[in-house]
Parts: structure tokens; C-alpha cells; sequence
């Protein structure tokens, strides 16, 4: 199946430590069907070994709202990769 | 109102925004840049970014969340992301309510949710190199013997 953008792809965006440690701050993926954010994070982690320290310290979000790992994502998706917060 | 905005926080117009006549109680809270420093190094600023527009729509909910709670008829949260300098206002909090009680209890629990949900960064720019604040990844030396 397509997404609303006509690819594969999910659109991943990383945000401060995750992004140094990636080395990248935006990035597409293409997932499976029925790929979960957990599969997603694997292959993350393979392409950007600099993250799999960093793995019990982050939280995810599907679309703008907080997701866990088993959240379904499908092209069109945003995820985005997001380390303990520390604003105020 | 919530805003996420660059730039310096003009802080008297964000509270007297909050004034009206329904109530008789105005807390705010500044949190402002704290100077660190150790041994041979410190810090020259701070520098904040955020995921947008889900953090202006958690800023939103944070106001709900108060909202449900208290009797509180006004709730002002303006952020301010990109470079900011020591001692300078980094978050402004303001709630009106009819009562001191509620204006206080809101204006607290409002800093401590943004410190758990809304998604947002800052890095202490030291004179030895950086550190992203909650991961203690970065650039400084203490930080890289982390990696």
C-alpha cells in the first residue's frame, strides 16, 4: 500500500542527543506492512549503531502524539525519535 | 495562550495579559539560565529546540489538564527556543485564578509537566564543548567518557 505522499517511506526525525548520535537529523525509511515502531527502531539502530545506547532512554512518537513499540507505522508515517526532554 | 517563540520573552506584557476581573490572584513562574561551572570550564549559553507543532500542542494540553483541575480562568505558557543567554527568562508561567490557592498549585504543576511531556531540548554550550541536558551526550569531555 502507498501512502498519502506515494512511497514506501516513513519520514524519521531525530531531535537533540538522538540527532548527534545519528548523526542525521531527518531521514526516510521504507517499512513492510504490518512493520511496528520496534521493527522500525532495529533498523535504525543497524543503519546508526551510535543510537543503541541511547535505546532505554528515548521515547517515540507516531504522527505527533507519544507511541509505544508496538505502534503500527505505515508510509506517510512520521516518527520521530525523541530523547528525555529538558525544557523550562 | 501557549506560544513556542524565538527571541527574548517581553515577560511583563505575558503577565499583565493575564489580568482580569473574575480574579484575585495571579502566580508566575520565570524559569530563567542558571550560570554552571566546574573546574576550568563554564557554561556560555543555552540553546533549546523543540518538536513542533506537538509541542505547542502539549504546552495546549498541559493547559486542559490544569483546566480540569483547578479554578483557574486564565493559563499563559510562552517557551522560548534557539540561543538564550545566562540569567535570561527561558519559560514564562502565568495563571490567573479567582483564589491564591489554585493560582499556585497550577503554576507549579505546570513546570513539572513540561518537564516530563513536552518535547523539548537544551544543550549547555560550555566553554569546552557541549552537553545536550537529560541524555548528557555531547562534545564536552566528561560527556564523550559517557558514549
Amino acid at each position: 500500500m502507498s501512502g498519502m505522499n506515494g512511497t514506501r517511506a516513513v519520514r524519521v526525525l531525530l531531535f537533540g542527543a538522538a540527532a548527534d548520535q545519528a548523526g542525521a537529523r531527518e531521514l526516510e525509511l521504507q517499512v513492510r506492512d504490518g512493520a511496528t515502531l520496534g521493527d522500525l527502531w532495529n533498523e535504525l539502530t543497524g543503519r546508526y549503531p551510535g543510537l543503541t545506547p541511547m535505546g532505554d532512554t528515548l521515547a517515540f512518537a507516531v504522527n505527533q502524539e507519544y507511541a509505544g513499540m508496538e505502534r503500527r507505522v505505515s508510509p506517510g508515517d512520521e516518527v520521530a525519535i525523541l530523547p528525555p526532554v529538558s525544557g523550562g | 495562550m501557549f506560544a513556542i517563540v524565538e527571541g527574548p520573552l517581553v515577560v511583563g506584557e505575558i503577565i499583565s495579559g493575564a489580568f482580569r476581573p473574575d480574579c484575585g490572584a495571579v502566580a508566575t513562574f520565570i524559569g530563567t539560565t542558571r550560570e554552571d561551572a566546574t573546574e576550568g570550564a563554564r557554561v556560555e549559553y543555552l540553546e533549546y529546540e523543540a518538536y513542533r507543532p506537538m509541542a505547542d500542542r502539549k504546552l495546549a494540553e498541559i493547559g486542559r489538564e490544569i483546566a480540569e483541575r483547578w479554578d483557574v480562568r486564565e493559563v499563559r505558557i510562552v517557551h522560548r527556543i534557539g540561543r538564550v543567554g545566562l540569567g535570561e527568562p527561558s519559560v514564562v508561567i502565568v495563571v490567573a485564578a479567582p483564589r491564591r490557592g489554585a493560582a499556585f498549585e497550577a503554576s507549579r504543576y505546570a513546570i513539572e509537566r513540561i518537564k516530563q511531556v513536552v518535547p523539548i531540548w537544551k544543550r549547555e554550550v560550555w566553554s569546552d564543548g557541549y552537553v545536550w541536558v537529560g541524555s548528557q551526550v555531547g562534545t564536552r569531555p566528561a560527556a564523550r567518557a559517557l558514549r
